[in-house]
């Protein structure tokens, strides 16, 4: 277990957070290290303190629209690593089919190749901080996602109990039955 | 801008209507004031920023294909000329009624920027960390992998889909172009391919080791049949609490037959022999062989599981539990003035002391045959007499109404 010290920190803290992450001694422990594991069990932790701020910077994964006049491009933002996943119009594979690029029938198409993407990829559940006009093009875009089987809501994060020095779960996150 | 910043130090009273309540608010601001000192983002940015020069990764795999750009330009916009006069299609994108061929998109797709976005999805779940710090590959080479359910339905392998491990019990069905070659290179005489299925996320005992389920090794004409096993198959095995694994395969493509003796595992269910190292094991063979293709899955624990451990693996099922940060405390102090003894001293003790204690208070009112006492319809309306202590009877009133420790103790 690392801990990211870019700063210079007082050696009795640095010591008692290496002590809070590291497993207890004797105890058998597995390192996952899968980076999308814990956002997938909802233990990951959301970016948290905006609350002040204009809202939609609570997420994992959200999904956004860049539309240009002749092109549209879909891309699933990550919120540390930026785009993750990016199908465009300006690919050829899209291009080829299409009549054209920026119509109406170009934002269904592309929802069903992004949403397909999207679940090969693994991700199933993203945010989504767009709120269209009724029956327009990004409407359709996103009826389209969630035929596509992409659900536009994520689950809220599984924060542990702490009771003075006991740190314990509500819910085991791998129990989830139903997303929050 | 000294100025503002001396401007916010000023304390300001703060009078509520009656005189008698005169409340004072100081307000210092910590820091430089806003708009000169750093946002989140920005602060975030700079503890985070890598030196390029560090952190570049080197490319170990195949170059982009790159055919004649203007024959391909020249095809294409004849091509969109054609559409752009087809009056069928136009109706059809006018009235919304056109449904691309999502197959003959993906075919495209793989043979243009396909292997591109495949690097991005593997960067996003660091597949490249097998590689240690400084390796990466573009998978030129597409990988075609299905696990059979019934004759006509499979489970395919994409790049990060989520499977269940009773879906990967039996080895799947490779396919590739086994003529994949990148334009401009020679392949001197025939090229073989090696393939590896690994797992990097569930070792039980090292940190930094893989297991490796499959391994088959110089397979001639894209025909797996007609390479060694050098693993033998194993299903994938997360165990539960652990959460998704990602079970990564890896086409190599190599000129020559390699003798894969030093990676033989004789006993298939043996976990300490199927530990592995792409690392170490690409560092070994890396001037004979090149990574092609890649293609990978998640899995998470299912039912089926218990079985296979116990019979197939001969070991207990392990049930793994997510390890939060413990809490940080301040030094433990002899004298804490202003704190309530019983809650500062809680704080400090051992965690399953304290819930022993609650334990035992629960089972005192447990009869052993008749069971718990039934609870109170109006808890908060029950009798506390007035000769117990304030922090007896806070507890007290908590036990009541169900509130804290309560509810954890169960669980320990």
């Amino acid at each position: 277990m690392t801990l990211p010290r870019k700063w210079p920190v007082n050696p009795g803290i640095l010591r008692k957070l290496k002590k809070s992450i590291s497993p207890s001694e004797g105890e058998k422990y597995l390192v996952n290290r899968n980076p999308c594991n814990l956002e997938f069990m909802s233990i990951a932790s959301k970016p948290e303190g905006y609350k002040l701020d204009k809202p939609g910077r609570k997420f994992w994964n959200k999904i956004t629209l860049v539309q240009s006049g002749k092109h549209v491009t879909a891309q699933m933002i990550h919120f540390e690593k930026g785009p993750v996943i990016e199908v465009s119009t300006k690919e050829w594979a899209i291009k080829k089919q299409l009549y054209k690029t920026s119509d109406t029938s170009a934002y269904y198409n592309l929802a069903r190749v992004f949403a397909q993407r999207c679940l090969e990829s693994g991700f199933c559940e993203m945010a989504c901080n767009m709120k269209p006009k009724e029956g327009g093009k990004v409407d359709l875009f996103l009826k389209t996602i969630i035929d596509g089987g992409i659900f536009l809501r994520e689950p809220s994060t599984i924060h542990p109990v702490i009771m003075n020095r006991y740190v314990g779960q509500k819910q085991k996150p791998y129990e989830l039955k139903k997303i929050n | 801008m000294q100025n503002m910043s001396s401007l916010i130090k000023l304390n300001y009273q703060v009078s509520t209507c009656s005189q008698l309540y005169k409340s004072f608010v100081r307000y210092y601001i910590r820091g430089k004031p806003p708009g000169i000192a750093k946002t989140l983002s920005q602060r975030l940015a700079m503890e985070n920023r890598e030196d390029p020069e560090l952190s570049t990764r080197i490319d170990i795999g195949f170059p982009a294909p790159r055919p004649s750009r203007s024959t391909e330009l020249k095809q294409r916009l004849e091509h969109l000329k054609k559409h752009r006069n087809d009056s069928n299609l136009e109706k059809l994108a006018r009235n919304n009624t056109l449904n691309i061929d999502l197959d003959e998109v993906k075919k495209d797709w793989l043979a243009t920027a396909g292997p591109l976005h495949i690097r991005k999805i593997a960067e996003r779940y660091d597949i490249y960390g097998l590689f240690g710090k400084y390796a990466y590959f573009t998978p030129r080479l597409a990988l075609d992998i299905k696990f059979k359910q019934s004759d006509d339905t499979y489970f395919p392998v994409y790049y990060g889909n989520r499977l269940k491990p009773s879906d990967a019990v039996n080895p799947p069905t490779v396919n590739f172009n086994h003529e994949f070659n990148v334009h401009g290179l020679d392949s001197k005489g025939k090229s073989f391919f090696t393939l590896v299925l690994t797992n990097p996320d569930g070792h039980f005992t090292q940190e930094n080791k893989e297991y490796i389920h499959w391994m088959v090794g110089n397979i001639r004409d894209g025909d797996l049949l007609k390479g060694d096993t050098v693993v033998p198959f194993l299903q994938p095995f997360p165990a539960q609490g652990t959460g998704y694994q990602r079970y990564i395969f890896i086409m190599y493509k190599h000129d020559k037959e390699l003798n894969f003796e030093e990676e033989k595992v004789k006993e298939s269910n043996n976990l300490e022999m199927r530990t592995f190292s792409t690392y170490d094991f690409y560092r070994k063979y890396q001037d004979e062989m090149t990574p092609a293709g890649l293609s990978f899955f998640q899995a998470d624990w299912d039912d089926s599981l218990t079985d296979f451990y116990h019979n197939v693996l001969n070991m207990k099922e392990p049930v793994y539990d997510y390890d939060y940060p413990e809490a940080i405390l301040k030094k433990e102090k002899a004298f804490p003035l202003r704190q309530p003894f019983n809650l500062y001293l809680d704080r400090y003790n051992d965690p399953k002391e304290v819930n022993k204690r609650f334990l035992e208070e629960e089972l005192a009112k447990t009869h052993p045959f008749d069971g718990p006492e039934p609870p109170f319809r109006f808890p908060n309306a029950q009798y506390l007499a007035a000769n117990i202590p304030s922090w007896r009877k806070t507890e007290i009133r908590k036990a009541r109404q169900k509130l804290g420790r309560i509810n954890e103790i169960k669980k320990i």
